[in-house]
């Protein structure tokens, strides 16, 4: 190595400093000199680290954030949190990038005469709260909505709730979750009674088998993949992928088994059929802990504009069921699920085998799906037939794609129909609410408004004349945005967008205001395993940025609800929790107090007399278990699951002469959500720059399409061209074509069908019928 | 004598036989009893986990050149790296999209060695056990941004940080997920500025301490 | 262009004051013992003539109350 002069200096320097020092230390034995070794440590290596969970999916890991000066500059993953053991992915690791983007909303803008004009947050947040009163005085409460997101922090929700439902006394609040994993809370429950999972991700230590159930998690959970992955190697547990492509998770996996979309239900169904054929039906926990009951069919899929349905259950036999089962033997679902008669058998042996521990896992392939409460109930049905639940490495796991989308959306209740302990409709959830929140009760209504989908229907007829957004992407995220954006830009409703980063949905805003991001702000999570994640303010916001909290809270107070929203702007995050935490007392739901959450890295709940119940349900853990038996499912008035009779119903749209291919949409592992965030990272857009569409390889040749070539898709709402890719990430199967909705340029919801679950009010985005063509 | 030999051949098969019925009926009969592992309370000390990992080579590194044309430096060792402690991208083509990574990355990048395609020697991955390889390392398919940052880079550790001249040099970056020193230090791939003078002494962490802090520093000691 | 290392011995109590002085002196690097009242300077300068002037102002410091070379490097 060549040292040049100044090097040579500097040594000669660093050598007649060690002489001093030296002699030094000879006159004076013990002598430090301190800040020669920090000085020359003053680096990367030493860096503050600051806890707090990850910004991205419903995973919840551990991270530590490196903080120099104010600026965040290096992510790793925290040793000490159990669900990613200091592992991250790709995004974690970078996620604190994007707020370096150029283009980051630093300041509120308000449109005046069609252009943006930069206004100083207070002008803005009094022109927000006084167009809000305006409208409700104009045209009613029911003429003001507000819509939220599985990304909003606990605080985040909790105010918008209260402000809302408990002070301007509508049940107009939904959020983006609806779109996610509302089928999963339908799911839980009409089968237990309880939302959120009886396990915890403890259980993939333990179980033999790992079977996912449309669900690539290599790319969509890679670090829970990961800790399967290690469980592969070292102890032989095996990973069975049951989907409708093949993706990176089937190729890691021991066997992949693909089926025809929608047939799910059949296979479900049929995997029943031969656990009962063969007797392997636990009858002892079935006897005691299940009832069996049957709901309405044929049951509609939401396409049209204010469509209603509710379901009546009606109690029938174990016989009854039986029977009903007859018409799904593997013999006669093989025909139209186009998995093999041998693939349902091994799977029901999988299941029915006593001596094998396993897991189901899902996420958005069950939940969005035109009979998404169905299809999580089959699944119930097969772990509750079996007496595979509640015990460690045993029982159905629904996962989430959202970091809060447990902690905020559903515990927190920020949908229509929900408040922060049970919903709207019982008198005695009401009761509660107001006492907390210090409102009168007759405050709160009774009957939900709009979810989701509806809220945005409701905006194009004009019912709905202000509409506020916060932390989420619907003009990119909703199903059939042709409809929707075109809605909202409709001088009918005033449109209120709180973000990071300017999307398409601030794009047709009246007003954008700017939001703090992550670390730039207090707040909690709760990830899919009822781990409740908090973390404090790590590095100041940019110009005017605001928590969203804070910001519903400034409205509020300008709206003259200020006594009802008493916290403090340094330490609110803090002070709605506390209060939060009452709605949810006791054992089956008792939140860790913020001493515990400060130190540990997530805490999971029940949380009672200072421990986590890591397995709900089952008497050796779970100290809400009252009735002396094994199990208690506690969510049920009478103790006992439900096992649902559910049938095999086709989706709304299917592949025909004219639109001859499945379309089914998702995410891949470099981008997250809308990629408003992930695209402004610049190594996960350089991986990934742009959406494409999948095609079979057959397929492809049979249109003479070559990768890489543009290709239109088109259904009857509306068309996308995208660049084909064959033979890369994914394979559908013939007859499918697959597109990342990351992409706001590419938008191919522009394409998908705005069809529901008429039970969860959950859009399906995984099927509709398109064409293809070369362009 | 022979028929005594006999019958004690039948005897110890007998005996094993029923040995071995009886334990995998047993072991039939267990209940799903499962032992939960205790809670763990804050890790004090960084892992010691594959520190030896590469150790068995170590001699072989001793006597392996060290001038190679086109080596990595640490300017071109943080080109594909957002900051220390990150994920290094992907800077070749990939063989196959479809995989989570595993064998087709590790046929490669376990052991390394030179590929005359690239003109370069393939760096040694430290940690071979995670095989979802994909899931943190990612191509680069385009040189542009989704929308321009005014992100400058973040500070690197430095290099000269032995406390006094001629001391063991400090570890001046986080190890977690690269406790393996050699993997890195060590060998053709390693940037020639932090190459390893000493390879054969593969008990690194013997005189090479971290400067280790849990979350915030410590400061120093005075009593 | 020499370098040269002193240790400076302080008046009790007035080590803080010695800093200051040392502060802002530009061709030299000051290095504190934390729990003596001893510092160590390292002197970079271009030239003999400002070494000496260097020196001298070391010297008339306020708060020093005995200093001494240690080493002497001539780099050219």
């Amino acid at each position: 190595m060549v040292q040049t002069n100044v090097d040579r200096r500097s040594f000669i320097k660093k050598m007649a400093a060690a002489a001093a020092m030296t002699t030094a230390a000879t006159m004076f034995p013990g002598i430090i000199f301190a800040s020669e070794q920090v000085k020359n440590l003053n680096n990367a290596g030493n860096l503050d680290w600051k806890k707090g969970p990850c910004r991205f999916c419903g995973v919840g890991c551990g991270i530590l954030v490196g903080v120099e000066s104010g600026n965040a500059v290096a992510v790793k993953g925290d040793p000490n949190c159990s669900v990613n053991k200091g592992l991250l992915c790709v995004k974690g690791y970078h996620q604190t990038m994007c707020i370096q983007a150029k283009d980051r909303l630093t300041h509120a803008l308000v449109k005046k005469n069609g252009s943006y004009v930069k206004t100083p947050i207070n002008e803005a947040l009094d022109l927000v709260a006084s167009k809000m009163k305006q409208t409700i005085e104009d045209h009613g409460k029911d003429s003001v909505a507000m819509y939220t997101s599985g990304q909003s922090t606990i605080p985040e929700g909790y105010v918008a709730s209260k402000l809302m439902k408990g002070a301007i006394g509508t049940n107009n609040l939904d959020c983006n979750a609806r779109l996610c994993m509302a089928s999963a809370v339908t799911g839980f429950l009409t089968t237990f009674g309880a939302d959120e999972p009886m396990g915890c991700y403890e259980d993939i230590d333990h179980a033999d088998y790992f079977i996912t159930w449309g669900n690539n998690m290599a790319e969509m959970h890679p670090v829970l993949f990961s800790r399967m992955l290690e469980q592969k190697n070292n102890r032989g547990a095996k990973i069975i992928d049951f989907a409708t492509r093949t993706t990176r998770t089937s190729m890691a996996s021991n066997k992949s088994i693909l089926f025809e979309p929608q047939t799910d239900l059949a296979v479900a169904n049929a995997i029943c059929y031969e656990i009962i054929n063969n007797g392997w039906v636990n009858k002892s926990f079935v006897e005691k802990h299940c009832n069996f009951s049957k709901g309405i069919t044929n049951i509609g899929y939401g396409l049209e504009d204010k469509f209603k349905f509710t379901d009546k259950p009606e109690k029938i036999s174990f016989e009854e069921y039986k029977k009903f089962l007859k018409d799904y033997t593997p013999e006669k679902v093989a025909k139209y699920s186009k998995v093999s008669v041998k693939d349902i058998k091994y799977l029901a042996n999988i299941y029915g085998d006593p001596n094998k521990k396993v897991v189901s896992y899902w996420c958005m392939g069950m939940n969005q799906h035109t009979r998404g409460t169905w299809i999580n109930n089959l699944v119930y049905n097969i772990h509750l037939l079996t007496g595979k639940i509640s015990q460690p490495g045993n029982g159905p796991f629904s996962l989430t794609g959202q970091p809060s989308a447990c902690g905020t959306a559903r515990e927190v209740g920020t949908f229509t129909h929900k408040l922060p302990h049970g919903v709207v409709m019982n008198k005695k959830d009401r009761e509660m609410a107001a006492r907390i929140w210090k409102v009168p009760v007759e405050n709160i209504p009774s009957k939900p408004t709009y979810h989701a989908t509806e809220m945005f229907r409701a905006v194009d007829r004009g019912d709905i004349k202000f509409i506020w957004t916060q932390v989420t992407n619907p003009l990119v995220s909703l199903p059939k945005t042709s409809r929707y954006r075109p809605a909202m830009e409709k001088d009918s409703c005033f449109v209120v967008v709180s973000d990071v980063f300017p999307t398409p949905t601030s794009d047709v805003a009246d007003v954008i205001l700017p939001a703090a991001w992550h670390i730039e702000k207090a707040g909690m999570y709760g990830n899919s395993e009822r781990r409740t994640q908090q973390w404090d303010k790590m590095v100041e916001g940019p110009g005017d940025t605001m928590p969203d909290a804070w910001m519903t809270i400034e409205v509020a107070k300008r709206m003259g609800y200020g006594d009802l929203f008493p916290y403090s702007e340094e330490n609110h995050a803090e002070e709605i929790y506390n209060e939060y935490r009452q709605f949810h007392e006791g054992a089956k739901h008792g939140m860790a107090p913020l001493e515990v959450l400060k130190k540990e890295s997530g805490v999971i709940w029940p949380y009672v007399d200072g421990k986590s119940t890591q397995w709900r349900f089952n008497s050796e853990y779970d100290p809400a278990c009252t009735n002396g038996e094994d199990f208690h499912f506690y969510g049920k008035p009478d103790g006992k699951a439900v096992i649902w009779q559910r049938p095999f119903e086709p989706a709304p749209e299917m592949p025909d002469q004219e639109y001859p291919f499945w379309l089914n949409t998702g995410r891949v592992i470099e981008h997250w959500h809308t990629g408003s965030m992930t695209r402004r990272i610049p190594v996960l857009h350089k991986a990934m720059p742009n959406a494409y569409v999948e095609l079979h390889p057959e397929d492809a040749i049979k249109f003479g399409i070559r990768n890489g070539e543009q290709v239109k898709v088109t259904s009857r709402r509306g068309s996308c061209t995208l660049p084909a890719s064959i033979n890369e990430r994914g394979l559908p199967t013939k007859g499918q074509v697959f597109v990342p909705f990351f992409d706001e340029s590419l938008l191919i919801n522009d394409v998908t069908l705005d069809a529901f679950c008429p039970i969860s009010k959950e859009p399906d985005y995984k099927k509709c019928a398109v064409k293809i063509e070369k362009v | 004598m022979k028929r005594l030999y006999f019958i004690g051949i039948f005897a110890l098969l007998t005996i094993t036989t029923i040995f071995i019925w009886s334990k995998s009926y047993y072991a039939q009969q267990e209940e799903a009893y499962v032992q939960l592992a205790v809670e763990k309370g804050v890790a004090l000390i960084p892992s010691e986990k594959g520190v030896f990992e590469r150790s068995e080579f170590a001699n072989d590194y001793g006597t392996m050149r060290d001038d190679y044309k086109g080596g990595r430096t640490l300017e071109t060792y943080y080109d594909n790296r957002a900051f220390h402690g990150a994920p290094p991208s992907i800077p070749h083509p990939i063989v196959n999209e479809l995989t989570m990574g595993d064998k087709s990355c590790l046929k490669c990048h376990e052991n390394g060695g030179y590929v005359a395609k690239f003109k370069a020697f393939t760096p040694v991955v430290p940690h071979p056990e995670k095989v979802n390889c994909r899931q943190c390392h990612v191509p680069q398919k385009t040189k542009g941004l989704f929308r321009p940052t005014n992100g400058k880079g973040f500070p690197t550790p430095s290099i000269n940080n032995e406390a006094f001249v001629g001391g063991p040099p400090v570890i001046p970056h986080q190890i977690q997920l690269h406790e393996n020193c050699l993997a890195c230090h060590a060998g053709p791939s390693a940037p020639v500025e932090i190459r390893v003078l000493h390879p054969e002494r593969s008990n690194c962490r013997q005189c090479h301490v971290l400067n280790n802090k849990e979350m915030t520093d410590i400061g120093d000691f005075i009593r | 262009m020499p370098i040269k290392s002193y240790i400076l011995h302080c008046e009790y109590q007035n080590k803080n004051i010695l800093l200051n002085e040392l502060q802002k002196l530009t061709n030299c690097e000051v290095i504190p013992a934390q729990n003596h009242e001893v510092i160590v300077v390292v002197t970079d300068t271009d030239s003999e003539e400002t070494d000496t002037e260097l020196y001298n102002q070391l010297l008339e410091m306020k708060g020093l109350k005995h200093l001494s070379l240690v080493s002497g490097f001539d780099a050219k």
